[in-house]
């Protein structure tokens, strides 16, 4: 009896070994996927003035890694994400970046810091030599210049200079059709607001060299009240008003500038005004506004941008932002890097990421291409048009030429020593 | 006396950096390194702080301008000279010994509400420098590319261990050094500035020399807990110079106490603990951090080191009394 109980059990031991050995090789890569993970940490600005953007990227980060793990996960192994909040801070980013490597136990860096933050995180990375993936610093040294590049570090982002490409060419289109020759500038007063618009002005003169820029207005980051600022561009009376103020600040400036019909007297081109958050909270959008595009949903007017667009809406309640789709963007890298690795460690991500095209709805032929040469992506969406007051907001966008962006920002980097 | 005080600040010192040294091999992994050089540089800060509000009587809110100016003078020296690192280290104290000397000589005359407000103007203008400087310090995108670390004197900062025992050696010298600036006549002296300027005047003190002189000391150790950070992080950014580095400073001080010397010390160690925890569980550690902050103003009336000082120096007196009573 006792043996017959014994053998009994021994079989149906034997029969689950079997079950699961069966199992375990017929979809080797679910189980790994169960068993290991690869940890992924992102430091992002969660609060204050910035806290939608890197909510947004994480609200992104998390869809693509729910699709992903459901594939399979990153070669085999389910990715957990330990998001933590920076404030914004660069030496809380620093700080948070250091920990989620050596306490968190995290393999790899999604860096979703803006501006300083990033640079910060940068420097983690140099100094722990984990692999990272910028996501949200447009600042063009970042990648540019070689001595901020790091062998371990990649931008999966805009960039500043190929938007001043873009935009200058566009806008001397518009200015040659149209005769607009006196040119004011309005720009928030601190490093990017100055940078931004002296390259934009330099590519615009360099496609119509007879543009003149008759008044410049720097308000201060954040003022709430632009009366001054919009009078003295009313005063001076140019035919066109380049802005690079963003978000609140550029919503806040176009409500009061439609106060006194500054709109009607001048054309204006604000190359952050197509996003969703920004177009959806001016009180009444202006038509005829020319804008960059940040993210629209119609650009490239694919319906895999579309349903990318839709899904996220669906999910969140909200319009993805420019953030969402570059940390979207990166997580498709990640993917494709690990396939062809056939590996989650960071070196080997690194040896195969140059060079890398991955398929994503946000590439201009749906494809993004890492550049090789300094770790920055090229060949993602990137153009101009002209508003309206509803959906789609901006119905034609006229993209850049990325062959043309190359050339220029070739010799911008030749200019500035950086090759 | 004084030698045998100076002495025991010497030993106690020692002792710390002994257990500074020893906590990466008590505890593993490089988070507690990690965490004690944050401590160094907020400590030195916030002690350093203290000098001017406890000590002192001066509340200044803009102290975080030396703080800022340690890591970008440190910083820039470092990456564009060929300095080493303790000439850079030097020449960065001396930088902000003079920017202070400057700076002081004008608000220390004020009483009040006059000196914390117009040290605020002074960081505003030092903030405001480092964003519109671009060509200089980068803007607000801040010192990038990192701070390079040649070796000097077989001690390589570039090792994690290494700059770790650096910064906690920066701590413990900077404390001792306070400490000693603290029980010394000068501390004293500054003391009686604090409590009674006037009759200081009267008793032959120059009340502003002497303040002016803590404002300078202040200011040098401030500085260097800003290189320590620069240190850490690998750079320097304008939020360094910022007024809320300054709050900060303010807050160490609130949740610490200001009677005892250790107080900011134990008020840094809090707040780093209370901003690493929350951040962790929540993205409304301000609401968290404002509730505690509020608990020791309201609710102990002081800080934490204050509250348990005074807690016992009662229980004694009452033990005291109690026989007599009897």
């Amino acid at each position: 009896m006792a043996t017959t109980s014994r053998s009994a059990i021994g079989r149906r031991a034997a029969l689950a070994a079997l079950g699961a050995g069966a199992t375990a090789l017929a979809a080797p890569r679910i189980v790994r996927a169960q068993d290991k993970v690869v940890r992924i940490g992102m430091p992002t600005i969660l609060s204050g003035r910035v806290a939608q953007l890197g909510n947004s990227s994480r609200n992104a980060v998390l869809m693509e890694v729910e699709r992903i793990n459901a594939a399979g996960g990153l070669a085999g192994r389910r990715i957990e994400m330990v998001i933590r909040d920076s404030k914004g801070q660069p030496q809380e980013a620093a700080r948070i970046a250091r920990e989620l490597i050596n306490t968190e136990g995290c393999d790899l860096l999604l860096d979703g810091e803006a501006s300083s933050g990033g640079f910060a995180v940068n420097e983690v990375a140099r100094d722990l030599g984990v692999l990272c993936v910028h996501t949200n610093s447009e600042t063009s040294s970042l990648t540019a210049d070689p001595k901020l590049r790091l062998p371990n570090a990649f931008r999966v982002c805009r960039q500043g200079v190929h938007d001043s490409i873009v935009g200058g060419s566009y806008a001397a289109g518009v200015a040659k059709a149209k005769g607009l020759k006196r040119w004011a500038t309005c720009a928030p007063d601190y490093a990017y607001g100055r940078d931004t618009t002296a390259q934009y002005v330099e590519y615009l003169k360099h496609f119509m060299p007879d543009v003149e820029i008759i008044t410049q207005a720097w308000p201060k980051l954040f003022q709430p009240d632009y009366t001054e600022n919009i009078t003295k561009l009313l005063q001076a009376k140019p035919q066109a008003l380049y802005t690079c103020l963003w978000a609140g600040d550029l919503t806040a400036f176009v409500d009061q500038a439609s106060i006194y019909a500054l709109l009607s007297q001048m054309e204006l081109f604000a190359v952050n005004m197509a996003d969703y958050t920004t177009l959806t909270a001016v009180k009444h959008l202006p038509p005829g506004i020319h804008s960059g595009n940040r993210y629209i949903k119609t650009f490239p007017k694919t319906p895999q941008n579309a349903a990318w667009a839709d899904a996220y809406r669906a999910r969140y309640k909200e319009y993805p932002t420019t953030w969402s789709w570059q940390n979207s963007a990166a997580m498709h890298f990640f993917e494709a890097a690990a396939k062809r690795a056939n590996s989650v460690d960071g070196k080997k991500l690194a040896e195969v990421l140059p060079g890398l095209t991955v398929e994503v709805p946000f590439g201009t032929d749906g494809t993004i291409t890492m550049r090789g040469e300094d770790h920055t992506i090229i060949n993602y969406a990137i153009g101009w048009g002209t508003t309206i007051p509803t959906e789609p907001y901006v119905p034609d966008m006229h993209p850049g030429d990325w062959k043309q962006i190359v050339e220029l920002e070739a010799e911008w980097k030749k200019a500035n020593h950086y090759t | 006396m004084v030698r045998r005080a100076a002495l025991a600040d010497v030993l106690g010192g020692a002792a710390a950096f002994a257990v500074l040294a020893a906590v990466p091999l008590l505890i593993g992994g490089k988070a507690a390194p990690d965490f004690v050089i944050r401590c160094a540089a907020y400590g030195l800060f916030a002690t350093s702080l203290n000098l001017l509000v406890g000590y002192g009587g001066m509340i200044s809110f803009g102290h975080g301008m030396f703080f800022g100016l340690g890591a970008y003078a440190f910083g820039l020296l470092m990456q564009r000279t060929a300095l080493s690192i303790p000439a850079a280290f030097a020449l960065t104290i001396l930088i902000a010994a003079a920017v202070a000397t400057v700076i002081g000589a004008i608000c220390v005359r004020l009483k009040e509400i006059y000196f914390a407000f117009v040290t605020l103007a002074f960081q505003m203008l030092i903030h405001s420098l480092i964003i519109s400087w671009v060509g200089l310090t980068g803007g607000d995108q801040g010192l990038r590319g990192g701070i390079p670390r040649p070796v000097f004197l077989g001690v390589d900062l570039a090792n994690r261990i290494q700059l770790y025992l650096a910064c906690g050696a920066a701590l413990v010298i900077g404390l001792v050094l306070m400490h000693r600036i603290v029980a010394s006549q000068f501390g004293y002296t500054l003391r009686m500035t604090r409590d009674n300027a006037e009759r200081a005047g009267y008793l032959g003190v120059d009340v502003v020399r002497v303040r002016l002189i803590a404002f300078v000391l202040a200011a040098v150790f401030a500085c260097v807990g800003g290189v320590v950070m620069s240190l850490f992080v690998s750079g320097a950014y304008p939020d360094f110079a910022d007024w809320t580095v300054s709050g900060d400073g303010m807050f160490i001080n609130m949740l610490g106490g200001i009677n005892v010397f250790l107080g900011p010390m134990l008020g840094t160690v809090i707040l780093l603990l209370l901003n690493d925890t929350v951040t962790r569980l929540t993205e409304h550690d301000g609401i968290v951090l404002g509730v505690v902050i509020l608990f020791f103003a309201i609710g102990l009336r002081k800080g934490l080191l204050d509250f348990v000082l005074d807690r016992i120096a009662e229980r004694r007196a009452t033990a005291v009394a109690s026989p007599e009573r009897g």
